[in-house]
C-alpha cells in the first residue's frame, strides 16, 4: 500500500510536471551562427575520417535554412529510389526521366535531399519527442511495424507528401517568378521542404538544454531511399555523419525515438549507437579553417544564399510561431500559439467562411471558428500524448478549420506541437472536406497541369480520373458525388496499396496503386495530385528552371480565392473530420502532431464539443450521413478511432461512442 | 487486434485435467503418492486406476484440488492389485485371464466396469503379456464470455464504432475427441509393465463467435465467426522398462516420443505434451522419484492448441531434472527439488499463427529477433501438515535475453533476466466443507528501459490454482489492446506475460508480474454434487511494462476481484459422466479500468466468464 501511495505521488508529481511545458511559455532558444558552424565541422571531421563526401543542412526549428555546406567530391545528385526495383514514370521512383519530360536530364541534388532531411528531423520533434528520418521511415510504409506482414500501415503513411513546396501555408525564403509566391520571408515558418519529409536516415534533431533548436541532415550516399527492413542494424554513412554534428546538441535521453511506444512498438531513433564515431564532434576543427578547403557553403534556390544564418527562437515572432497574444484563445484556459507573419500580424486568424457565405449560406462565422478551434485544444490540452515523455504528457498539436472549398479559417496549436503539423493540420482538414464533397468526383476532373500528355493527365501520363473509377467500382457508382462524409480515416483506408489495409493478399485501395508499383514514392492519388508541382519546383531549387512554382497545390479547378481545395496537397492519414451544419457540409477541421487516434478524437471531439458549445447545428457530419454506413466486400470504412485512454486522470473511455 | 490466444482452445493440460478425471488409459496421477496418502489417512486422490474395473466403487467426485494431476515419475496405472486367488477353492481353468469365464461372467466390449480386452483386462494375440488399452473421451465445452476486445484500425463491423473497444461479448464451443491406443507388453500383475506403446490422437473441432471483425483473423474479410478442426497427436510414445533396481520393482525406466509431463504440483512453470525423452524411475521403495528429460517443443495448432505435427519443430529446448523426496520435511508431506533449462534459438524468421497473426518475435518493442537462455531453480511441496493440506511453489529465474526488446542497441549487449515467483494454497476439510486460501506472487520488471529483465515468465504454465479454470483471470487470456501484438494474460494462465500466446511465443521477461490473494470453499453438497466458489483478489506487481507500451502513466497495480462458483455433477455417482457448470466475472480494479473498457459505449461493466463442460469416458 505505501509503495502504491509513493507510486501515485510520483505520478502525480510528473503530472504537474509534464503540463508544466504546456501551460508555460516555452523556453526560447535558437542556434547562433557559429554553432551552426560547429555542427557542419562535426559532420565534416566525421566524414572525412569516414572517406566520405557529404552534403550537409541545418535548419531551425521552423524550417529555415541555415546553411548548406557541400564537401569536395560530394555526390551532386541523388537516385530517388525505394530499392523496390519500380521502374521509372511510377511517382518520384528513379525520377530522372520523369525531370527528362521537363526538359531536365537529372536527378534531384544532393544540397535539396540534405535539406528534406534536416526539415524532417526538425519538423517532427519537439520538446517532448526527438524523432529522426529513421523514425520517419519506421511510421509511413505499407505496415506498422515495417516488415510485419498482414499489420495495418504505418500511422503518418502519407505524411512523406506534406510541407510540398507548393503549400500555401508554408512560407519560401525567397519564390522568384512565382505568380503566387505566398509569405517570402527570411525568418518566418514554416518553411517549405523541396521534397516534402523525407524517409531517408540521415536527418536528426538538434536541442539546447531540452529545447529543440533545429536539425542536421547529411546526404552522402546518393540514394535517397527508406529503410525497409528493421529488424537489423543498418549502417547509414549518411546518419553516422548526421550523429556526429547532432551529438553536440543532444536531446534529452528520456524523450528519444527509442522510449515511446506507438501501439506498443518503439520506434527507431538511431541504428547507429553514438559510441561508433570515429571521431569526437567536441573537438572538430574551426569551420573557417575547413571552409573553402574541404568543401564549400552552396546557394540552394528558395531555401539559402551560400551563407550562415543564425536560427529563429521558436515561439518569437519572427519565427512565425509565437503564443496568441490577442486574447481571442483566452478561454482555452492554457497558453495558444498562432502563426505570424513577422511584423506582428496573426496570419490565420478567426475569420468568416468564404464559400459557403455565413448567414443565409450557412458557412461558419469567425466565433464560430474561435469556438470550433478553442474546443479541439481543450480535448487537446485535457488528452493522454501518445508520442510524448514523460508519461502523462498532455497533446500538442496543431489545429486548422477550413470552409467548404479549403480556404483557411483559423489555425491554432498547443505551445509544443510538432511544426509538422502545422501543414498536415491543414491537408487533413482540406482532405475531408474535399472528399465529402458531391462534387468531388467532378473536381479531380478538372485536372489540368499542362504537363501530362493529355489533360486529365499529369507528367507521368497518369489520368486523375482513374482514381474516382476505381472508387466507384468498390463504393458505387455515385462514390465521390453522393456527399457521404469522409473521415480522413476513412480516406486513408481507401488510400493503402492494400484493401483492407496491412493484408498482403488483398487488392489495392482505390485510390492508390498496386502493391506492384506502391512505394513511399509512389502512393498513388494524393503524389500524382501533386507530382508535377514537385518536379517543377525542383527543377527550379536546383537551378535548371529560373521561376519557382505558384504557392498552391495540385492542377484541380482553382476555386473563386484563386487556391485551389487541396491547396498544400491531400493527406490520407487519420486526423481530421467535415464541419457540418445540420446536413450541409460547411468546412473541416484537421489535427495533426501527435498519434492519430489523438488527432481523431481532437477533430471529431472537439468539433462534437464546439457544436454543443455554438448549440446552433453545426457539429460532426449526422451519423447516417458517414461513410461507416456503407458495408464495402472489405468491411465497413472507419470514420474517427477515439484513443483507448482519451483522457489524463480520467477513466474515461470510448468517448467518442454515440456522438 | 491480438485475439488469438483467447480463441485458443484448451491445451494438453485440459486433457491432463480430463486424464485424471477419467478411467483407463489416461490417467496419469501417482499411485505411489496416492498410497502414502492412504496411509495417512487423507483424502486419496482419485486413482481409480489402482483398482480393476470391475471393482470399481463408485466413489465421490474429485475436488479441484485432487483433480490436479501429481508428476507422473513413473506409469504403474495399469498395475491392479492381484486379484483374490483363494487356494481352497482351486477350479482348473486353462489360463488365469479366463477365471472370470469360468464364473459366469461374460465380458462386453463396450463395458468398462466388465472385464473388458479393450480395457487391458486380458491380454491379446493369443499371447500372456500383450495388452491393448483404448480409451475414448467426448470433451465439450460451450462457453459464453466477456474479454475486451479492440476494433481493427482498418475497418469495423458496425456503424458508429468510433473508438477503440468494441463489443467484448463472445461464445466459444470446443469438442474434442480423444482417442487413445496403448499396447503393452508385461504381466502387469505383479510387476511394471516392460514396454508400452501408446497413440493419443485428439480430434478437435472449435466455433468462435464475437462482435468484431479483425479478431478471429487479422483479415477482416473473414468475418466475426470462425469454424476450425484439427487433429492433434497429443501422445505418441514408446515407454521402454529398463530395469528393476529392488525387490519391490524400483525401476528406470526410458520413455521417447509426444508424451505428457508437468514440472511441479500444480502446472506453474511447464505442463504440456511435447515430443521428448525422459528417464524416470524410483528408489527407496518408491519414496524417491527421479525425472531426466529433454523436449524440443512442437508448434500448436492455433485454434484448438493442440500438437501441430506438420509444423516444423521449434527451435526451443527445456532440459529439466528433478526429483520427489517423500516424508521429508515431515511425514506425509513431498518436496520436489528441480532444475529446468529452457533455451530459445527463434531469431531466424517471422511466424504467423493461421489467423495471420504474428507470433515471433511478439509485435512489440523494437520487434527484433532475439533468444534466451534461462534457467529455473525450483522447489515444490505438496502433502499434509497436521490436519491441513499444503501446496507450495518457488522458482528463481535466471539467464540472458540476446537482445531486450524495449532497451536493445546496436552493441548487442545481453540483457539479465533474473526473476522469481512463489505460491501456497493451504487448505484444511471440516466434514463436507473445504476451506482454502491461495496466495501467489510472479515479480514484475521495474525498469522496462535497464538491461534487467525482472518479471517472472514461465515456458508453458497450466495452473491448477485458486479455483483454476473456474476463475476468470486464470480462465481467459486478455489481449492487451493499444499495447502491442501481445496478450495481456493468456487462457489457462495466471501469469502477465506480455507474450503473444502461450501456444507459439517465446517468453517475455519484461513484463507487470502478478500478485493474486484467494480464498475459496468446496461444498460436497450431494455424492453426485459439489459447489466449489473462489474469490480471488488480484493486483499487478509493477505496471512500468504497461505504462510504458502504452504511453500511459499512472495505471493503477490493482486488476480487480475474480469471483466464481463451479458445480460439478457426475449423475451416475462415477467418472465416466462428468458435468461441470461454472461462471465466474471480474469486477475490474482500477487497473483494469485505465486499460480496457468491454463495452463500446465504455462504461465499466463486470467480465464475465461462463462454462459448461461435459465430458464422457469411455
Amino acid at each position: 500500500m505505501a509503495k502504491a501511495l509513493m507510486r501515485g505521488l510520483a505520478a502525480a508529481s510528473l503530472c504537474v510536471l509534464a503540463a508544466l511545458p504546456a501551460r508555460a511559455q516555452p523556453v526560447q532558444a535558437s542556434l547562433t551562427v557559429a554553432e551552426v558552424q560547429g555542427v557542419i565541422a562535426a559532420v565534416v571531421q566525421e566524414a572525412q575520417a569516414r572517406n566520405a563526401n557529404a552534403t550537409i543542412a541545418v535548419t531551425d526549428r521552423v524550417g529555415n535554412v541555415l546553411g548548406v555546406f557541400q564537401m569536395n567530391g560530394a555526390p551532386a545528385r541523388v537516385r530517388v529510389s525505394t530499392g523496390k526495383g519500380i521502374a521509372r514514370t511510377n511517382g518520384l521512383e528513379e525520377v530522372q526521366n520523369t525531370f527528362a519530360m521537363l526538359g531536365a536530364n537529372s536527378t534531384p541534388s544532393t544540397r535539396v535531399a540534405a535539406i528534406a532531411k534536416a526539415v524532417t528531423g526538425s519538423y517532427l520533434s519537439s520538446g517532448g519527442n526527438a524523432f529522426t528520418t529513421r523514425t520517419a521511415s519506421q511510421i509511413v510504409q505499407e505496415h506498422f511495424n515495417v516488415g510485419e506482414k498482414f499489420a495495418p500501415s504505418g500511422p503518418l503513411f502519407g505524411v512523406q507528401f506534406s510541407q510540398l513546396p507548393c503549400s500555401d501555408l508554408s512560407t519560401r525564403f525567397a519564390a522568384p517568378g512565382a505568380a503566387m509566391p505566398g509569405l517570402v520571408s527570411a525568418t518566418v515558418g514554416p518553411k517549405r521542404s523541396p521534397l516534402g519529409l523525407s524517409a531517408d536516415p540521415g536527418g536528426i534533431a538538434l536541442y539546447k538544454n531540452g529545447v529543440p533548436v533545429g536539425a542536421v541532415g547529411v546526404e552522402a550516399n546518393g540514394i535517397y531511399t527508406i529503410d525497409p527492413v528493421i529488424v537489423d542494424y543498418d549502417f547509414s554513412i549518411d546518419e553516422i555523419l548526421a550523429a556526429a554534428g547532432s551529438a553536440l546538441f543532444p536531446p534529452p535521453s528520456d524523450i528519444l525515438a527509442s522510449k515511446i511506444t506507438v501501439d506498443g512498438k518503439t520506434l527507431r531513433y538511431l541504428d547507429n549507437d553514438p559510441s561508433q564515431l570515429a571521431t569526437n564532434p567536441s573537438t572538430a576543427p574551426a569551420f573557417a579553417t575547413i571552409n573553402g578547403v574541404a568543401g564549400n557553403l552552396v546557394a540552394v534556390a528558395g531555401y539559402n544564399a551560400a551563407a550562415i544564418v543564425a536560427g529563429q527562437a521558436y515561439g518569437a515572432i519572427a519565427s512565425g510561431f509565437a503564443r496568441d497574444n490577442s486574447g481571442t484563445f483566452d478561454f482555452v484556459g492554457q497558453p495558444v500559439f498562432i502563426l505570424y507573419d513577422g511584423a506582428g500580424n496573426p496570419r490565420f486568424a478567426p475569420r468568416n467562411s468564404v464559400s459557403p457565405a455565413t448567414g443565409g449560406g450557412g458557412g461558419l462565422t469567425a466565433n464560430e471558428v474561435t469556438t470550433i478551434l478553442g474546443q479541439a485544444l481543450r480535448v487537446a490540452l485535457a488528452g493522454r500524448a501518445q508520442i510524448r515523455r514523460p508519461l502523462t504528457s498532455a497533446i500538442q498539436v496543431t489545429i486548422s478549420v477550413v470552409d467548404a472549398n479549403g480556404n483557411i479559417l483559423g489555425i491554432a496549436r498547443t505551445a509544443d506541437g510538432p511544426v509538422f503539423g502545422t501543414d498536415v493540420s491543414l491537408q487533413k482538414a482540406r482532405s475531408a472536406t474535399f472528399f465529402s464533397a458531391t462534387d468531388a468526383a467532378t473536381n479531380l476532373g478538372t485536372f489540368n497541369s499542362g504537363l501530362g500528355t493529355a489533360v486529365g493527365s499529369n507528367l507521368n501520363g497518369v489520368p486523375i480520373n482513374r482514381y474516382v473509377t476505381q472508387t466507384r467500382a468498390i463504393m458505387g457508382p455515385s462514390a465521390l458525388a453522393d456527399g457521404f462524409a469522409y473521415g480522413e480515416r476513412s480516406i486513408g483506408n481507401l488510400a493503402r496499396p492494400f484493401l483492407p489495409d496491412g493484408l498482403d493478399y488483398a487488392g489495392m485501395g482505390p485510390l492508390s496503386v498496386p502493391i506492384a508499383t506502391w512505394s513511399l514514392f509512389n502512393t498513388g492519388l494524393q503524389l500524382d495530385l501533386v507530382i508535377d508541382n514537385i518536379a517543377g519546383h525542383l527543377l527550379f531549387a536546383d537551378g535548371v528552371n529560373a521561376n519557382d512554382i505558384n504557392a498552391t497545390c495540385t492542377a484541380l479547378a482553382a476555386t473563386g480565392t484563386g487556391i485551389t481545395r487541396l491547396s498544400n496537397g491531400l493527406q490520407i492519414f487519420p486526423g481530421g473530420v467535415p464541419i457540418f451544419r445540420n446536413n450541409q457540409r460547411i468546412g473541416g477541421i484537421g489535427v495533426s502532431g501527435d498519434g492519430i487516434d489523438q488527432d481523431d478524437m481532437i477533430s471529431f471531439l472537439g468539433l462534437h464539443n464546439g457544436g454543443l458549445a455554438l448549440g446552433n447545428g453545426v457539429g460532426n457530419a449526422p451519423p447516417g450521413n458517414r461513410v461507416d454506413q456503407l458495408i464495402l466486400t472489405s468491411g465497413r470504412l472507419r470514420y474517427v478511432a477515439c484513443p483507448f485512454k482519451p483522457f489524463i486522470g480520467s477513466r474515461q473511455r470510448n468517448v467518442c461512442d454515440g456522438k | 487486434m491480438f485475439v488469438t490466444a483467447s480463441n485458443a482452445m484448451r491445451p494438453l493440460a485440459r486433457l491432463a485435467t480430463v486424464a485424471t478425471l477419467a478411467t483407463g488409459a489416461l490417467v496419469s496421477a501417482s499411485p505411489a503418492f496416492a498410497g502414502k496418502e492412504q496411509i495417512n489417512g487423507q483424502r486419496p486422490l482419485i486413482l481409480v486406476q489402482d483398482v480393476p474395473n470391475s471393482q470399481r466403487i463408485p466413489q465421490r467426485g474429485p475436488r479441484e484440488s485432487d483433480r490436479v494431476a501429481p508428476p507422473t515419475p513413473e506409469d504403474l496405472e495399469r498395475i491392479g492389485p492381484p486379484s483374490p486367488n483363494l487356494p481352497r477353492e482351486f477350479i482348473p481353468v486353462p489360463d488365469r485371464w479366463r477365471l472370470a469365464d469360468s464364473v459366469g461372467i461374460r465380458s462386453r466390449w463396450f463395458d468398462p466396469y466388465g472385464q473388458n480386452i479393450l480395457k487391458g483386462d486380458r491380454p491379446v494375440f493369443g499371447t500372456q503379456d500383450w495388452f491393448v488399452v483404448v480409451a475414448a473421451i467426448s470433451d465439450s465445452v460451450y462457453e459464453p464470455r466477456r474479454l475486451p476486445i479492440g476494433i481493427s484500425p482498418n475497418g469495423q463491423q458496425k456503424p458508429g464504432q468510433n473508438d477503440q473497444f468494441g463489443g467484448g461479448d463472445q461464445t466459444i464451443f470446443n469438442q474434442n475427441l480423444i482417442l487413445s491406443l496403448s499396447v503393452i507388453q508385461g504381466n502387469t500383475a505383479f510387476k511394471p509393465q516392460d514396454l508400452e506403446f501408446r497413440f493419443t490422437p485428439v480430434i478437435n473441432y472449435n466455433r468462435i463467435e464475437v462482435n468484431e471483425t479483425g479478431v478471429v483473423n487479422r483479415d477482416l474479410r473473414e468475418g466475426s465467426v470462425r469454424n476450425d478442426q484439427h487433429v492433434g497427436v497429443q501422445e505418441a510414445f514408446v515407454d521402454y522398462h529398463i530395469r528393476n533396481v529392488s525387490n519391490r520393482y524400483d525401476f528406470d525406466s526410458l520413455r521417447a516420443g509426444i508424451q505428457p509431463f508437468s514440472s511441479d504440483f500444480r502446472g506453474f512453470l511447464f505442463q504440456d505434451s511435447q515430443l521428448g525423452f525422459r528417464l524416470f524411475g524410483t528408489r527407496d521403495n518408491n519414496l524417491l522419484q527421479y525425472n531426466l528429460a529433454y523436449f524440443r517443443r512442437l508448434d500448436k495448432d492455433t485454434n484448438s492448441g493442440l500438437n501441430d505435427v506438420n509444423q516444423r519443430i521449434r527451435n526451443d529446448d527445456i532440459y529439466l531434472a528433478n526429483v520427489y523426496l517423500q516424508d521429508l520435511p515431515i511425514l506425509g508431506y513431498t518436496s520436489q527439488f528441480t532444475i529446468v533449462h529452457n533455451r530459445n534459438n527463434e531469431d531466424q524468421r517471422f511466424f504467423y499463427n493461421e489467423n495471420n497473426f504474428l507470433e515471433r518475435p511478439a509485435s512489440l518493442g523494437d520487434e527484433r529477433f532475439r533468444r534466451y537462455q534461462v534457467t529455473y531453480l525450483g522447489y515444490n511441496g505438496d502433502g499434509r501438515v497436521g490436519r491441513a493440506a499444503l501446496t507450495v511453489s518457488g522458482y528463481y529465474a535466471f539467464g540472458k535475453d540476446s537482445h531486450n526488446q524495449m532497451n536493445g542497441s546496436a552493441a548487442g549487449v545481453d540483457a539479465n533476466i533474473s526473476a522469481y515467483f512463489v505460491a501456497a494454497e493451504p487448505s484444511i476439510d471440516f466434514d463436507w466443507i473445504r476451506i482454502r486460501g491461495s496466495f501467489l506472487h510472479a515479480s514484475g520488471d521495474s525498469d522496462p528501459f535497464d538491461n534487467e529483465e525482472e518479471g517472472f515468465a514461465a515456458i508453458f504454465e497450466n495452473p491448477q490454482f485458486a479455483g483454476g479454470d473456474t476463475s476468470y483471470w486464470i480462465r481467459q487470456g486478455i489481449p492487451f489492446i493499444g499495447g502491442g501484438g501481445v496478450g495481456l494474460k493468456q487462457r489457462n494462465g495466471v501469469l502477465a506475460e506480455l507474450r503473444t500466446s502461450k501456444e507459439h511465443g517465446q517468453s517475455n521477461f519484461n513484463n507487470p508480474g502478478i500478485t493474486l490473494i484467494g480464498f475459496g470453499t468446496d461444498f460436497d453438497l450431494t455424492p453426485e454434487l459439489r459447489l466449489s466458489t473462489n474469490i480471488n483478489q488480484l493486483y499487478f506487481a509493477d505496471t512500468s511494462n504497461l505504462e510504458v507500451l502504452r504511453n500511459q502513466g499512472q495505471i493503477d497495480e490493482e486488476i480487480g476481484l475474480d469471483i466464481s462458483a463451479a458445480f460439478i455433477y457426475r449423475p451416475l455417482f462415477i467418472q465416466n459422466i462428468v458435468l461441470r457448470l461454472s461462471g465466474a466475472v471480474l469486477k475490474p480494479g482500477p487497473g483494469f479500468k485505465d486499460l480496457f473498457a468491454s463495452r463500446q459505449d465504455g462504461t465499466d461493466e463486470f467480465l464475465y466468464s461462463i462454462l459448461f463442460n461435459g465430458i464422457l469416458t469411455f
